[in-house]
């Protein structure tokens, strides 16, 4: 194999992209192991190794003397094409086996448009795409979790075995279940039982999906015992003490994001109606500065990364972020280590921050204001209002940015023209306060970045239909209009990408056969604008009866069953729907973190709680109030 | 006039091979700066806002090619015995790059891309990739012809055709026994610079046969 596979290395692109042998990576004696482990992240390598939850799950599962874990990417097309013309099997990168060999298969799910990468890593890697397909032969055990196993049902029939939350001990229960029931000489079948009693374990085949004459879901039924009806979401009880991992693997080619990352917190509950993120990392729970401080310098000295970012859904929301910052800069500044801030919330703040990390003013500063006037900003729960914005770009200026990005969604409910007048009034005004402010006036840039709304399961708006197609293009042809103007960009993404999006994302199980279908057609890298087609995916959803747009552009009821409902993010029914009317009542729902629960229901359920980093906590509302 | 303080300079010699022949030269650049930040070896940088390592490599070598002896020069902000540098960096290094040696690079030295202007390889080629015998002193005959002409498309996408002649100091073929072995000086460097998979192909156009450049395994053995 090997003599082949450097045949083919010289035929691709990026060959690093498959070489393996970076800087901590950890290849260990194959033999000598009881269970073996694949992470296989169903995109390029350098998008994979950008991504924290790898690192994290492959220094702790490699921490253990009894598995090891080794690391899968898709292979770009040249490079899946190399493979097919020679019959080279996906293989890992630390001992260049095909995954046909290892035990365990770990996908995880970031976004919806990678699930055809799945249906081809699983091909490419000699084993069967349906679940039932390996209840015989010994074929690895495949799992996958991340954010898409919220609604795993579009890709149940490929997958045996979804962990639904954070993976930390999940993922460590798991291994000991697996090695338990592999040493007791247990079938695939009660294996799957087995498995199936652990929390935050979901396994498809062990539930009946039936539907109304309608076409909505009727109930989903557990077919054996000990398999619960509703799936809970696992959540790290104390994050400061999670396993997070001193060496990172360090890419051997340039990935996406390319530094240490160090997770300050994790969840946010500023409640935006729209973001599933925030709902299912809630609750908030903050590490401490000093293990912070600690990790970061373990960290830089096992990888010499030259920047670390400090990561989390709303870093500015961290409450020590000023102090963490300067501590940082104080120590390894003069190594000529750079502090990033990711994800800037939109207000002063924020900018002092990005002020103190960043000493020259190269890149542009991004704000999300999300709506374009204060009635859609309160129907979101977008906590941010014009003098907020206003008076954070003032200061960008001030301090020396010239280029200021906006982003904005179009398509969220409610919306009218008048939303998208008020876009355009926002960024006119921006860019008048930078005439006034900045010197270099040739410079002064301001961008407007308009995405589509797509409607996602456990969200406020998981009921709402997405905007057609043909009205997200008049609106941005609108905003075109609007926004033509010396000093403005407009920039968009397309609507066909972020229609299957919504298809994909509220999708039930009858979506396997189209999934698999476009993948026959050739979809790949469906989140890449090069490579998506959406008349790939057209064509299939007609060969197998699904109409895309009943998925996309359904208005449900409280009362229907969604086909996520049997998974829980410990966020009650009864808070979301209470949550969208008051969305629709343009009334806003303020932050837990300011002391006052907002009754979620996560905090009853679970028993993670709040944690602000000092010990504070959040009281939560007894169920009673619920 | 700003004083231009003299800070110690070393000569790394280094091979690049295995996993680590396919790292870019751009991609080299930031692994070497890591493996220096990893093994606390402080090393100098360029001033400005964004501050690069004050690296100083010969003529890069391209992706999937082994080097055996590869060159860097680098600067350090205190003086460090060689041996200790050599093996801390080599602590520090992903596997497939390692330190064979360092000196001492005096002041007036050139850099080593103007400095090593020559580069010797070691190309071989599998038996069945082989596109057919080679004819007694095919060698011989290719050198003895006085102009070299190859086609490569520039940057700007137009082909451009160069005599490569001058830039072949030496070409033997070494094995004929399973596949083909060759060994070649050719000119590299900031003057000229002649890729070996330019060479083979037109040596083999020059006995009547096509080779496909992938299939050619080319190893740097040095460069002087």
């Amino acid at each position: 194999m090997e003599k082949q596979l450097e045949k083919i290395l010289r035929r691709v692109q990026k060959p690093g992209r498959y070489s393996g042998g970076e800087w901590n990576s950890i290849c260990k004696d194959w033999k000598s192991i009881d269970v073996k482990m694949a992470f296989a992240f169903p995109d390029v390598y350098e998008v994979g190794m950008s991504h924290l939850g790898l690192q994290i799950l492959y220094s702790m599962v490699n921490s253990r003397d009894d598995a090891l874990m080794e690391r899968v990417f898709a292979p770009w097309p040249d490079m899946e094409q190399q493979m097919r013309n020679n019959g080279l099997p996906l293989f890992s990168l630390e001992s260049r086996r095909p995954l046909r060999d290892f035990n365990i298969i770990g996908f995880t799910l970031q976004y919806e448009l990678s699930f055809t990468n799945i249906v081809n890593m699983l091909d490419l890697g000699g084993i069967p795409l349906h679940s039932a397909e390996r209840m015989e032969g010994d074929y690895p055990l495949v799992v996958a979790g991340g954010p898409c196993a919220f609604n795993p049902e579009p890709i149940a029939e490929f997958i045996d075995v979804f962990a639904i939350g954070e993976g930390e001990e999940l993922l460590t229960d798991l291994l000991d279940a697996y090695l338990a029931s592999r040493r007791g000489g247990e079938s695939r079948q009660d294996m799957l039982l087995r498995l199936a009693g652990i929390e935050g374990i979901y396994i498809p085949a062990l539930y009946r999906v039936e539907y109304n004459s309608l076409g909505t879901i009727n109930t989903v039924t557990p077919l054996s015992q000990g398999v619960p009806a509703r799936v809970q979401k696992r959540a790290v009880t104390n994050v400061d003490a999670a396993v997070f991992p001193t060496r990172m693997v360090v890419p051997a080619i340039e990935a996406v994001h390319d530094r240490a990352m160090l997770e300050v917190q994790r969840g946010c509950t500023r409640g935006c109606r729209f973001c599933q993120a925030g709902i299912i990392y809630r609750p908030v729970r903050e590490k401490e500065p000093d293990t912070l401080l600690h990790q970061a310098s373990n960290l830089l000295g096992s990888t010499g990364w030259e920047e670390i970012s400090l990561t989390s859904l709303s870093t500015s929301d961290f409450s020590q972020v000023t102090p963490l910052v300067h501590e940082l800069i104080n120590k390894h500044g003069s190594a000529g280590v750079n502090v990033s801030l990711p994800s800037l919330r939109v207000d002063a703040f924020s900018v002092d921050l990005a002020k103190e990390v960043q000493q020259v003013r190269r890149s542009s500063l991004t704000f999300a204001p999300e709506a374009g006037t204060q009635r859609l900003r309160d129907v979101i729960n977008k906590g941010v209002t014009e003098d907020d914005l206003m008076a954070a770009v003032e200061a960008a200026f001030m301090a020396g940015w010239h280029s200021i990005k906006l982003y904005f969604m179009i398509g969220l409910p409610t919306e009218t023209d008048e939303d998208l007048q008020g876009i355009a009034n926002l960024a006119r005004k921006v860019l008048e306060r930078g005439r006034r402010l900045v010197r270099a006036k040739g410079r002064l840039k301001v961008t407007v970045s308009v995405s589509s709304f797509v409607p996602k399961s456990h969200t406020v708006f998981q009921w709402e239909p997405q905007n057609s197609i043909a009205e997200l293009k008049r609106k941005q042809a609108l905003l075109r209009e609007l926004l033509r103007n010396r000093g403005l960009v407009f920039k968009w993404h397309d609507p066909e990408g972020s229609f299957l999006e919504a298809v994909l994302s509220r999708g039930d199980r009858r979506l396997a056969g189209a999934i698999e279908a476009a993948w026959r057609n050739g979809a790949r890298f469906d989140g890449w604008s090069e490579f998506f087609d959406l008349s790939k995916w057209t064509r299939a959803f007609a060969s197998s009866g699904i109409a895309p747009e009943w998925y996309a552009y359904k208005q449900y009821s409280y009362e229907d069953t969604l086909p996520w409902d049997h998974i829980s993010t410990g966020v009650s029914k009864n808070f979301l729907v209470r949550e969208h009317r008051r969305s629709l009542e343009g009334a806003i729902t303020p932050d837990c973190r300011d002391g006052r629960c907002q009754g979620c229901g996560l905090c009853v359920t679970l028993e993670a709680k709040p944690y602000f980093a000092g010990g504070e906590t959040v009281a939560s509302l007894s169920n009673t109030v619920l | 006039m700003r004083e231009v303080k003299l800070l110690p300079r070393y000569r790394i010699q280094y091979c690049k091979r295995g996993p680590a022949s396919y790292i870019s030269h751009l991609d080299l650049v930031r692994t070497l700066d890591r493996a220096f930040r990893r093994a606390a070896l402080p090393i100098a940088y360029s001033e400005g806002f964004n501050p690069h390592p004050r690296f100083s490599f010969a003529a890069p070598l391209p992706v999937g090619v082994e080097g055996l002896a590869e060159v860097l020069d680098v600067e350090m902000q205190e003086p460090i015995a060689h041996q200790e540098l050599a093996e801390r960096l080599n602590a520090a290094l992903p596997p497939g790059l390692a330190v064979l040696e360092v000196s001492d690079v005096q002041d007036n030295t050139p850099a080593p891309m103007a400095e090593l202007d020559e580069a010797g390889y070691i190309v071989h080629l599998d038996e069945h990739d082989l596109p057919g015998p080679l004819p007694d002193g095919a060698a011989r005959d290719f050198l003895s012809e006085e102009h070299i002409e190859v086609t490569r498309k520039g940057k700007d996408g137009r082909e451009k055709i160069r005599d490569i002649r001058p830039g072949i100091v030496k070409l033997d073929v070494l094995s004929q026994v399973s596949g083909l072995t060759m060994q070649m000086k050719l000119k590299s460097g900031s003057a000229m610079n002649v890729r070996p998979e330019d060479v083979v192909e037109a040596f083999f156009h020059h006995a009547g046969m096509a080779v496909d450049k992938a299939d050619l395994q080319i190893i740097r053995t040095g460069l002087f």
